[in-house]
């Protein structure tokens, strides 16, 4: 096996810091056993597995680790916190680590979980509830991806398993009012 | 019985059949299920992966209004996405402060909540075994509990986060035969469904292969996004892959339903993709009246 060479920018603990006052998760105190990566489901698929993705923040890698696909294909399944000896909680890691690195513009163009989640919370927001038809619609026209699952819509249709009309619930302008706060950490 | 349920939104629309077969069980068993006034999304996968704060609040504002009756879930991601929240807010005096700030009210993090599988697994065992009416002999069953349910268990406390067994023992009681099997927990990759569904293909190929080398009749799940991606998907990971399973998946309300007497139609099991009919019937159970 090859080894892996690194470009150190600098080791020390500024993004380790960050990411246990945003998430809670202690990354410094994984000791690399590779347990997280033994369960990962999408380990072999991405460019890193867990544990190499906590290494990377030891070596405080801020740009590999905010432009890497993993944070992105990471299915918040806790199988890896649930397993880790030291109880790293790589999956909310993961969550502020995709926040940092949509923020900072270093997700690559072509994956589509944000433009996914910003159309759901649209329709949380609006609707208080999510309409799966229109937020299906809505995720279409937003990547032009309008050939990917086109047999699928027809067929939920006829097994009664996408409603035209979704629920609307009221009280719209307090619950904009909830999303604003949220955005400004409880500040009106 | 009484619980406050909290459906989510998946149970009006992709899960309806989950909905429908849960409301059937419920009037066998004499369980009310109120609905939490006004309730709204709990945010899922799209607010913990874009904004913490957020994703505690919505839950917050739902279990403030179920009035600290105990909360009843069907669905596996809202019951995670409920039961985190309850964890951050009843954990950290910082957090409770912010969440009340964002929601207006205070909450303190205390309202139980329960998925469906304790409540009748749990709670009621006494009551389905008294219920079973048409027992599922001869149907060997794969129990899958997928990733939210059980993990994280310090968060969840859902039975045992590697080897859940309530399911297994809900069927159990109904007379199915449930294999052990090592995929009960494995992910089927949840909510990619919509934005690369190649992840939900490639970790549902996992799944529906190891269900088939468990030789089951069929799988039983307990969450929308499960049964949704093992089901209308098992065609495309046919297709991918170059297998053939022919698998149904079953929302585990529906077999409950059909041992208990309840009709196809009341459990809707005509929704499924992946169809059941020949099975069912070759094990004696009709699907007389099934519809959507």
């Amino acid at each position: 096996m090859n080894p892996v060479t690194l470009e150190i920018q600098e080791i020390g603990g500024s993004l380790a810091c960050e990411i246990k006052t945003l998430s809670g998760a202690s990354p410094m105190s994984c000791y690399q056993c590779t347990k997280c990566s033994s369960g990962c489901p999408v380990a072999g698929r991405g460019d890193l597995k867990p544990h190499e993705l906590v290494r990377l923040v030891h070596m405080n890698q801020r740009h590999a680790v905010l432009t890497s696909r993993f944070i992105w294909e990471c299915t918040s399944c806790h199988t890896c916190v649930t397993r880790c000896p030291q109880k790293v909680d790589i999956a909310a890691m993961n969550d502020t680590l995709r926040a940092l690195s949509l923020s900072e513009g270093l997700a690559a163009a072509d994956i589509a979980a944000p433009v996914f989640n910003e159309v759901f919370l649209r329709s949380v927001r609006k609707r208080g509830r999510v309409h799966e038809l229109g937020l299906m619609a809505a995720f279409k026209l937003r990547t032009r991806r309008f050939l990917e699952d086109l047999d699928k819509a027809p067929m939920m249709l006829k097994k009664g398993k996408l409603p035209l009309r979704g629920a609307r619930v009221g009280g719209r302008s307090e619950r904009e009012k909830l999303f604003r706060r949220a955005a400004h950490g409880g500040e009106p | 019985m009484s619980y406050t349920f909290y459906p989510g939104c998946s149970l009006d629309g992709t899960a309806k059949d989950f909905h429908r077969s849960t409301l059937a069980v419920a009037a066998k068993l004499g369980l009310e299920l109120p609905e939490i006034e006004d309730w709204i999304c709990c945010g899922s996968t799209a607010a913990h992966s874009s904004d913490p704060l957020l994703a505690d609040a919505l839950p917050a504002q739902n279990l403030r209004a179920a009035g600290g009756r105990t909360v009843a879930v069907a669905c596996a991601s809202c019951y995670s996405r409920l039961k985190m929240a309850n964890h951050h807010i009843a954990g950290d005096p910082s957090v409770r402060a912010e969440v009340a700030r964002v929601v207006g009210e205070d909450y303190d993090g205390l309202t139980p909540v329960r998925h469906l599988l304790e409540i009748l697994g749990q709670d009621m065992q006494r009551e389905v075994a008294a219920a079973i009416r048409r027992p599922l002999a001869g149907l060997r069953v794969a129990c899958y509990y997928g990733c939210l349910l059980s993990r994280p268990p310090e968060v969840t406390q859902f039975d045992d986060a590697e080897n859940p067994t309530l399911m297994d023992k809900l069927l159990e009681t109904a007379g199915a035969t449930p294999v052990d099997w090592p995929h009960k927990t494995e992910c089927c990759g949840a909510s990619f469904s919509i934005s690369d569904s190649s992840i939900v293909l490639e970790l549902s190929e996992r799944i529906l292969s190891m269900a088939q080398a468990a030789q089951v009749d069929c799988i039983v799940t307990a969450c929308p996004l499960c049964q949704l991606n093992l089901d209308m998907r098992q065609e495309d990971v046919e297709v991918k892959y170059g297998r053939r399973y022919d698998l149904p998946v079953f929302y585990f309300t529906q077999l409950l339903g059909l041992a208990m007497g309840c009709s196809a139609s009341e459990l809707s099991l005509g929704s499924l993709v992946v169809e059941p009919k020949v099975l069912l019937e070759s094990k004696g159970l009709s699907m007389a009246g099934a519809r959507a």
